[in-house]
């Protein structure tokens, strides 16, 4: 039963999907294997580039935060949002939960 | 063969990056000329990139005001090796008419070291072209580990005064 599911134009099989799994991380390790290591460590050549400006500990001086992009689409999106909001707490198990009941809905659709 | 050692065998394209020192726009101005449309110098493969990171060659252009030296020395120290400095204009080489200015502590040469002089004010895009070409030579002789010669190359014509690098 797990090992495959059939649906109106293919199927989905968990030991093919696991084959190309483990054969795209090699080639994925592979490429990163061919990168640069004759970096040196410790040095500015591994800091975050802030335009030569020391990397500030905290960035709210002088940065202008994300949620400044799309002002107005924000604001005009209001009420979805804190309608959405009010499904969570922020809390990163709330989504992880979300994720498990979306996912048995799927399932659910899929099978039966 | 390892990965790297064949792709050492392609020819890789001079990635860019730009630091204005000080400068009046004016060098910059020329920079930019040497990448737009007339002279187009990507079709060579030079490439200017955003971050010193990705960077060979770093374009100094201006005298290195006192406010400008930390921020010049890091961003030379974030570039990976091999790299190549490359000063535009006359006020990077050697200070020009501002050499005694009680805020320069300037030219690039006494904050970093400078591989080629592009002389110049503002230098033609022509001779920042020719000092892209000696900082590949440069490079390749960097990259392949070869004994390079502590001459540093010197483009275009010092302006009366100047002393001949
Ligand atoms: S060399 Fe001339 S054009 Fe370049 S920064 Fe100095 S004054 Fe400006």
């Amino acid at each position: 039963m797990w090992g495959q599911i059939n649906s109106g134009w293919g199927y989905w099989n968990v030991f093919i999907w696991l084959f190309f799994f483990v054969l795209i991380s090699f080639f994925v390790l592979w490429v990163r294997s061919m990168g640069r290591m004759d970096y040196k460590r410790n040095t500015d050549q591994d800091e975050i580039y802030w335009s030569g400006n020391d990397v500030p500990e905290d960035g709210a001086d002088i940065s202008v935060p994300a949620s400044s992009s799309y002002w107005g689409f924000r604001v005009a999106m209001e009420p979805l949002y804190r309608f959405l909001n009010s499904f969570h707490s922020g809390n990163a198990s709330d989504y992880a939960g979300y994720f498990v009941v979306t996912t048995a809905l799927v399932g659910i659709l899929i099978l039966f | 063969m390892k990965p790297l050692d064949i792709l050492e065998v392609l020819p890789r394209s001079l990635w860019v990056t730009t630091c204005n020192s000080g400068s009046c726009n004016g060098c910059d101005i020329e920079v930019v000329a040497t990448l737009g449309p007339r002279y187009d110098i990507e079709r060579f493969g030079m490439k200017l990139v955003g971050t010193p990171r990705h960077a060979d060659v770093m374009i100094v252009t201006g005298p290195v005001t006192r406010f400008m030296r930390e921020k010049v020395k890091r961003i030379y120290s974030q570039m990976p090796d091999p790299k190549v400095v490359i000063v535009v204009g006359n006020c990077g080489c050697s200070g020009d008419v501002f050499y005694k200015s009680y805020n320069l502590v300037g030219p690039v040469d006494n904050i970093i070291p400078v591989d080629v002089y592009v002389h110049g004010c503002a230098p033609r895009p022509e001779a920042i072209i020719e000092g892209v070409t000696k900082a590949v030579l440069k490079l390749e002789s960097l990259r392949k580990k070869e004994p390079v010669s502590n001459v540093v190359e010197t483009v275009g014509e010092p302006v009366a005064g100047e002393v001949a690098l």
